[in-house]
């Protein structure tokens, strides 16, 4: 199947996404492989730890993987089941702040979906644009706005025919689902747009004015090229936005990354909540 | 990847050979503004090209030497002639001299350009005080792993400008009679001036003036805890629907007859830190 969309898609490809996949193989000696792929942002690596019969694995041991250096994050895939789904968790991820081109970011969601997963839940911390979100609320990803730049080789290598509009990137089913998890635990989950930023500076008022003004509802520094790769390989894709901080342009509230690792930790209990409904409904 | 903090060094190290005294201000000179240098007392200049890992500028009108010196009585050091993206520069290296501004021990840094006019209440000729910026670079001069000993991962920029500063400059700007406007500065990589559709965009998402430098030296400043006064001046007028096709020499002309007020704005703002402290 995973070899079959590969195929499908020529000029996704990287020398050492093979030896990649065989290094895992070897070293994950599970019957099956993952159904569900997961990426943990910003304060959220805590779903990690309640991963059962786990394997991990460390992104510096895995031929091509490059390594996060961003605070707050782990750098682990990690193997087993979680809501009786096999899954494999990304724990730590890559930013293009970091310095990490687009493909390398991609590098991870190739392999993923190469060893099986066919669905992607991406998940990141991210500012409240929206005058209506508050510290703490989760956002279901709808749509996203790509303000960071830059392309795949993929691109380059399919010319033309890597352009496409697929009628949602991310998948209705999937969101409807989260949404109906969080009205069954008694939390609101709103819809909306993440924006995309290139980052590691927090944006200026002027920059978050602007964002309200051209439809952002959170605006954050990840999740776009991961999420592009999986659309590209056609994976299913959930997002979702932890609102960690709330921009108000209008009053200087100086944003610091430990209130955002905060947050992460208050708003872990109803994202981890959604993701386990998702799964269980898969 | 953390060479940038061997490269200040290095740069400090061949800057203090030549003037020893630690400034206590930065100024970087825009487009046609270099006339600031003539009201310096200077000590010592010193050629982009001898200052190791300095960039040499290409730009127009801009010449490449750091002007080290004292302007009323305040150390203080001007880069004449400042380097942009559109050269084909990385970020990190336009930013440099912002850096060694820091090291060296400068507490503030007064950075100007010339800038295209959005705000339809302004006019060619006049100075703005920047008050805020919106960065569509598309990049950004922070990528890249983080040097804790340079600043944080990730800077706040709720107040790239200091504010105390910006209303101090208004002052400054109204005891001499000069008129200043006040306003948000949107950076883009250039070199091609923008399209009349780009001008609408720009102005709807809330930018003033428009120009292609000192996003990236403010971040820096901002990065590294370098007070920012930015000091924009408007040499040609960008109002989409009264589009006239640019003209260099024209917007050159009409920075030279802004620059008078704009270099009196400056020795007032670095007289000021006689008074003032800057923190």
């Amino acid at each position: 199947m995973s070899s079959d969309r590969q195929s499908a898609r020529p000029g996704f490809e990287s020398p050492s996404i093979e030896m990649a996949v065989e290094f895992i193989r070897n070293r994950v000696a599970q019957s099956a492989g993952p159904s569900v792929a997961v990426i943990l942002g910003s304060g959220l690596g805590g779903l990690a730890d309640r991963i059962e019969n786990p394997i991990a694995v460390s992104y510096n041991e895995i031929p091509g993987f490059r390594s996060s250096s961003a605070k707050g994050h782990r750098g682990e895939l990690i193997f087993g089941q979680f809501e009786s789904t096999q899954v494999v968790a990304m724990a730590g991820r890559l930013h293009r702040y970091e310095g990490w081109t687009n493909d390398e970011i991609a590098f991870p969601v190739q392999l993923m979906s190469t060893l099986g997963a066919e669905k992607l839940v991406v998940s990141n911390a991210a500012g409240g644009v929206s005058p209506k979100l508050r510290v703490g609320d989760i956002m279901v990803i709808r749509d996203h706005i790509n303000w960071m730049g830059g392309g795949f080789s993929w691109n380059r290598d399919l010319g033309a025919a890597s352009i496409s509009r697929q009628k949602d990137v991310y998948d209705p089913e999937m969101s409807h689902e989260a949404i109906k998890v969080a009205t069954e635990q008694n939390f609101t989950a709103c819809v909306g747009t993440y924006l995309a930023t290139l980052g590691p500076t927090y944006e200026t008022r002027s920059e978050y004015r602007m964002m309200r003004r051209i439809g952002a509802d959170v605006a954050g520094m990840s999740t776009v090229p991961e999420v592009l790769a999986a659309a590209h390989l056609g994976m299913k894709i959930l997002g979702l936005s932890m609102v960690s901080n709330v921009a108000n342009p209008d009053l200087a509230i100086v944003a610091d990354h430990s209130e955002v690792l905060e947050a992460g930790r208050a708003a872990e209990a109803k994202m981890e909540a959604i993701v386990r409904g998702v799964l269980r409904a898969s | 990847m953390l060479d940038l903090y061997d490269k200040i060094q290095d740069a400090c190290e061949k800057i203090r050979e030549q003037f020893s005294t630690p400034p206590k201000v930065g100024i970087v000179l825009g487009t046609g503004l270099g006339g600031i240098v003539d009201e310096i007392e200077i000590e010592s200049t010193i050629e982009y090209g001898d200052i190791p890992h300095f960039p040499t500028s290409t730009a127009t009108s801009h010449r490449g030497r750091l002007v080290c010196g004292h302007l009323a009585g305040v150390p203080v050091m001007a880069m004449e002639g400042r380097f942009h993206m559109y050269e084909g520069y990385p970020l990190k290296q336009i930013t440099l001299p912002v850096r060694v501004f820091k090291e060296l021990g400068a507490e503030l840094m007064i950075v100007s350009n010339a800038c295209g006019g959005l705000n339809p209440y302004y006019n060619g000729g006049d100075i703005m005080v920047i008050e805020d910026q919106i960065n569509l670079l598309g990049d950004n001069p922070l990528i890249g792993i983080n040097d804790d000993r340079l600043g944080p991962r990730f800077p706040d920029m709720c107040e790239p400008y200091d504010q105390q500063w910006i209303d101090r400059t208004i002052r400054i700007a109204r005891d001499q009679g000069i008129g200043i406007h006040k306003g948000v500065f949107v950076a883009v990589a250039g070199p091609n001036l923008e399209t009349r559709a780009e001008y609408r965009f720009l102005r709807t998402i809330g930018a003033d003036v428009v120009g292609m430098s000192t996003v990236p030296e403010t971040i820096v400043a901002v990065h590294c805890g370098l007070k920012t006064i930015g000091l924009s001046v408007i040499t040609d007028m960008c109002l989409p629907d009264a589009l006239k096709p640019s003209n260099v020499d024209e917007i050159i002309a009409t920075a030279n007859e802004a620059a008078p007020r704009l270099v009196s704005i400056v020795k007032g703002i670095v007289n000021e830190t006689n008074q003032t402290r800057i923190a």
